[in-house]
């Protein structure tokens, strides 16, 4: 069994957006829906974080942000897009600085969308996400047995 | 003889120190949640969470930082081992200091801004409950020799004693419980890193930590818990079976007010903490051990 | 006793030898040949000495008492030539009150009082004759190299004074071999006049207006110090009609009241001689002295012997109230207070001296405490004190020679830039503060015997001081340890004889650490035995070996556990996400602009200000020196 899913600690990085999905997350975190009944801890530092939720669209100013903290989570590690905004580039798309979603700068595992994305989908999304947190910490296993060997 | 009884106590404790600490750890917040109207985690949810952190991949700004965490955690465990077979309570305050330095040299020996800063702010800390955590062991020590005539901080001695050593020691007790918030890192206190979504500071102190090197800071600070919720037990030991389940149900007491301060008051600033700490030392200190040597 | 005349003298004829010599190879091997052979003498004293309670060696020689009556007045010609040059009024004053009270006494009374005992060993010589010997001779040998150094970073064309200052140093062990042996008051008094004079030379060694200014502030409120002392040089001549220093102990503890004003003249003026408040000034002052002189002087032996007098003193201080109370409070003031002061610096050299007052304060209080669980606490302190400062002295220099600085702040990353020297640094400051390490079980051993003792007052004090203590070395050690990228290896250029002496500290700290159980049983308890009749330790035998073993575990991780390359993947710090130069912990602002995160450690001003506690613990411990001494004053004339 691999504990990843067990205890799914996020970061919330926030690009170009309305900020509506921002808040939706924070609404997530909050007790109405404790999202701590399923171990997810909001720790604002990527190195401690599992599951990387971005909000909102990528562009010029952000790339590198998002690059370098998804560079600077720990292996196994997943990344949430929520929002169509973080999906697609949502209604700022064709903004002269927008680059589109977060799969233009950094792979993404889970899409929620939603404008803004209501925390039932964020949950869902990150339920998801744990899903492919497991199989990534199963195989993180297998590779260093193999370099054991 | 006693050195193989701190061995001993030492190998029981790396065992059961962080057994009940996770426990302990998990009721936290379990409780907290209940305090905040939610359901929360499961009792085991800080079990889980470590068992994560070592599955995590290795990764550190150097190897060092993982040293001297390693460090901290031997000589937590050292400490635990010491009181807990009965040694000496001054050793076992010192010991504990060291750990406490290891924890703070391997945040500074990454050189991150935040961690650096998380660094200082563990060391004020430090300097803030010494000095009561000193005038707890000598209470302690006060304590015995007004009963037996004999001054002894060993742990053990508090077994023999026809009364308590609380009875003596009550503004020193009230003082050691000022300072367990700092101690346990439990808010308005939690200056260098927090376990609440205080976020100016990242993480403080264990910002550049994480995986195999997180899970020991997670330990250490489950060890310490038990270690100190230890010495307000010991406040109410005498010679009476009794005297255990009077200082367990104590221990319960003190660890759920601790939770209820945490919920119910926002962090200070360090120059409240420093002040506070060292005004409540300084009654404490004077005016319970200054009635020690006159009476 | 061939070996305590050989201590003494030997050291003498080096340093006349020194002061001819100009050529700088031969130096080098008079020096090395001469530390040697003190170092050897001094091992074979102490080997041969193990265990002893104290032996009394039957020497009298008028011989020695004219030239001692000499040295008194060459000293003072020396201190009033350079007042007049100087135009200092205070020292002349001083000098002129102090030369014609000695001479008076000579003429009076020195001659009708004969002292068949002149010399003595006992074990708490011998720790010191340890200090002396090979921490003394193993700075005396770091100065080599360092003042070359020193010398090539002086302007062009300043003169080389370097024959003056190794003589110099070699006169001092043999003063400070002087002052540890002699029973007779009288030589006593004279090496503690050489080593004020050698520290006045020393620290206006550059003869810069800074130098000199702090010069004579030493000279200034060592004369004070020398004052008392002949002070209670009379009051023993008229009460007792001796001057031998066993002789006083062992009167002193069957009638405390005769003794009571010349203890106080000796507390004051062990007190001035180990920087006690209000007369802590000049050792800070001290540190503009070439850093072995800091060293040597200033930490490790001749405030110790201050200290030194005091603890001989302690069983006196166990009968006498008065002293007793002036002695344990300036001491625990001091501690305190100095404690609070060296937070708020960031000159290493500095904190340092602070941290050197604050702990001579925590050996004066011990002192003034007077029982055998103090004294065992305060030779111990001792000990620890003068192995780990002297290390972290000349690390400091070595450092200032390599980096430029001696300010705490420039030290960042040194872990890297001196690898082997940021280590023993580290080794130093956790020597000095931490358990397991000696101080710190020597400050347990004082907190149980302030706790015997009943001192509420210095109970807090230590507390407090300790909680201080923390914090100023932590945020060193802290600031030492960073690990980033990898700057320039500059410890190549450091001279052998620097690497020499800083692995003798280190060896000695260690073995030291490791070893204290057994200093224990063949040193410090056998000295008590011989003074008290009764065993001074009081931490049991287990905790000590205890606190061996983590030593070891300690230095262990420290020398061979951090700072490898591991197998762990190398990640850059967190800078927010928005790192520019992560090595150099630049990030981009908000203004698309580069800044660098630059943090200082905390200095606390505010509430550790030395303009602050300064003038507080000045007042305070003037104010408890004046009324003990007027005290003992106004108490003798009863006794007439």
């Amino acid at each position: 069994m691999a504990f990843a899913s067990k205890s799914p600690w996020v970061i919330h990085y926030d690009g170009s957006s309305c900020n509506g999905c921002d808040i939706e997350v924070l609404a997530a975190l909050c007790p109405g829906y404790d999202v701590e009944r399923f171990g997810i801890i909001n720790t604002g530092n990527p190195k401690h974080a599992d599951i990387f939720l971005v909000t909102g669209s990528v562009n010029e100013q952000n790339k590198a942000v998002i690059r370098e903290i998804y560079d600077q989570m720990v292996e196994p590690k997943v990344v949430v897009a929520c929002g169509i905004c973080a999906c697609t580039g949502g209604i700022f798309h064709d903004c002269y600085n927008v680059l589109g979603g977060v799969d233009s700068v950094i792979p993404v595992d889970v899409y929620a969308p939603g404008c803004a994305v209501c925390p039932e989908n964020i949950i869902d999304a990150v339920v998801q996400g744990v899903a492919v947190l497991d199989e990534k910490s199963k195989a993180l296993k297998k590779k260093r047995k193999e370099a054991a060997l | 003889m006693d050195l193989f009884y701190v061995l001993v106590g030492t190998v029981v404790f790396a065992v059961g120190g962080p057994v009940l600490g996770c426990l302990l750890a998990g009721i936290d917040r379990k409780v907290t949640a209940r305090m905040q109207g939610r359901v929360g985690p499961s009792l085991l949810q800080p079990y889980y969470d470590v068992r994560k952190l070592l599955e995590k991949d290795r990764v550190a700004v150097n190897s060092s930082e993982e040293v001297y965490v390693a460090t901290a955690l031997v000589f937590t465990l050292l400490a635990g081992g010491i009181f807990f077979s009965g040694g000496n309570l001054l050793l076992c305050v010192f010991v504990v200091t060291l750990s406490a330095l290891f924890f703070i040299v391997a945040a500074w020996c990454t050189r991150s801004p935040y961690a650096e800063v998380g660094a200082s702010r563990e060391t004020l800390q430090v300097m803030a409950y010494e000095p009561m955590v000193l005038f707890m062991a000598i209470g302690y020590a006060l304590g015995i020799a007004s009963m037996t005539g004999f001054l002894s901080f060993d742990v053990r001695a508090a077994f023999y004693m026809p009364a308590p050593v609380i009875l003596s020691n009550v503004l020193v007790f009230a003082g050691l419980l000022f300072v367990l918030t700092i101690k346990l890192r439990k808010s308005p206190f939690d200056l260098s890193y927090s376990h609440h979504a205080h976020q100016e500071l990242v993480k403080g102190v264990t910002t550049e930590m994480s995986g195999r090197t997180l899970a020991m800071v997670e330990i250490i600070h489950w060890c310490e818990n038990v270690l100190f919720l230890g010495w307000v037990g010991l406040f109410f030991i005498w010679n009476s079976a009794a005297s255990i389940l009077l200082a367990l149900a104590v221990v319960a007491a003190v660890y759920f007010l601790e939770i209820w301060i945490d919920n119910n008051f926002a962090r200070v600033k360090w120059q409240a903490m420093l002040k506070g700490a060292w005004v409540v030392a300084l009654v404490a200190g004077v005016v319970n051990i200054g009635a020690f040597v006159v009476l | 006793m061939v070996l305590i005349g050989f201590l003494i003298l030997a050291p003498l004829v080096f340093a006349a030898l020194l002061l001819a010599v100009r050529n700088n190879k031969a130096r080098k091997v008079i020096v090395c040949a001469g530390a040697a052979l003190v170092a050897a003498g001094s091992l074979v004293l102490v080997c041969l000495g193990t265990g002893t309670r104290g032996i009394m060696f039957t020497f009298y020689s008028p011989v020695v008492d004219y030239v001692c009556m000499a040295l008194s007045v060459l000293i003072a010609v020396c201190i009033l030539v350079f007042g007049f040059r100087y135009r200092n009024v205070a020292s002349i004053v001083l000098a002129l009150v102090q030369v014609i009270g000695s001479l008076v006494f000579e003429i009076a009374f020195a001659h009708s009082i004969v002292i068949t005992e002149c010399l003595y060993v006992d074990s708490l010589s011998l720790v010191m004759t340890f200090i002396i010997g090979v921490v003394g001779t193993g700075i005396c040998v770091y100065a080599l190299g360092y003042m070359d150094d020193f010398q090539a970073h002086e302007p062009e064309g300043a003169p080389d004074r370097r024959p003056l200052f190794f003589a110099l140093m070699f006169a001092f062990l043999s003063a400070m071999y002087l002052i540890v042996f002699s029973n007779n008051m009288l030589w006593f008094f004279t090496g503690w006049e050489i080593t004020t004079l050698c520290s006045f030379l020393l620290i206006g060694y550059t003869r810069t207006d800074e130098a000199i200014r702090n010069a004579f502030r030493q000279i200034i409120m060592n004369l004070i110090g020398g004052i008392a002392f002949l002070v209670a040089l009379y009051a023993m001549a008229i009460t007792f009609g001796t001057l031998s220093l066993n002789e006083l102990i062992v009167v002193g503890q069957a009638y405390p009241a005769l003794v009571s004003l010349p203890v106080c003249a000796l507390a004051i003026a062990g007190i001035t001689k180990a920087a006690q408040m209000p007369f802590h000034t000049w050792l800070l002052g001290a540190m503009v002295a070439p850093t072995p002189t800091s060293a040597l002087l200033h930490s490790s032996t001749m405030v110790k012997a201050g200290v030194f007098l005091l603890v001989k003193l302690a069983p006196l201080f166990a009968v006498c109230p008065v002293p007793s109370i002036m002695t344990v409070l300036v001491g625990g003031f001091t501690f305190v207070l100095c404690s609070f002061m060296a937070i708020s610096q960031s000159n290493a050299k500095r904190v340092l001296a602070y941290s050197t007052i604050a702990n001579l304060g925590l050996i004066v209080a011990c002192a003034g405490v007077g029982t055998p669980q103090a004294v065992w606490a305060a030779v111990f302190l001792i000990l620890f004190h003068a192995i780990a400062k002297s290390l972290l002295f000349l690390c400091v220099g070595t450092a200032e020679h390599h980096i430029g600085s001696r300010d705490i702040e420039d030290m960042d990353l040194l872990f890297q830039r001196m690898p082997r020297l940021a280590r023993f640094m580290m080794f130093g400051i956790m020597v000095m503060f931490i358990a397991p390490f000696g101080m710190l079980m020597a400050k347990w051993a004082t907190l149980v015997s302030f706790i015997y003792a009943g001192q509420v007052a210095l109970i807090v004090l230590l507390a407090f001081g300790s909680a201080a203590t923390f914090m100023f070395w932590a945020k060193w050690l802290g600031k030492l340890s960073g690990i980033a990228g990898s700057p320039q290896n500059v410890e190549r250029t450091v001279h052998r004889s620097e690497w020499f002496a800083l692995w003798l500290m280190v060896a000695l700290g260690v073995a030291a650490c490791v070893a204290m159980p057994a200093i224990s049983t063949f040193y410090v308890e056998p000295y008590l035995l011989g003074v008290y009749g009764a065993f001074g330790q009081d931490i049991a035998e287990t905790n000590l070996w205890l606190a061996s073993l983590c030593s070891i575990a300690v230095i262990v991780v420290l020398f061979a556990g951090v700072g490898r390359k591991g197998t762990a993947k190398q990640a850059p710090v967190y800078l927010a996400g928005v790192s520019a130069d992560n090595g150099q912990r630049v990030f981009r602002n908000s203004l698309s602009g580069q800044t660098e995160a630059a943090s200082r450690n905390l200095y606390l001003d505010e509430l550790f200000g030395e303009g602050r506690i300064r003038r507080v613990g000045e007042a305070v411990c003037a104010l408890l020196i004046c009324v003990a001494f007027v005290g003992c004053l106004a108490g003798m004339p009863i006794l007439f």
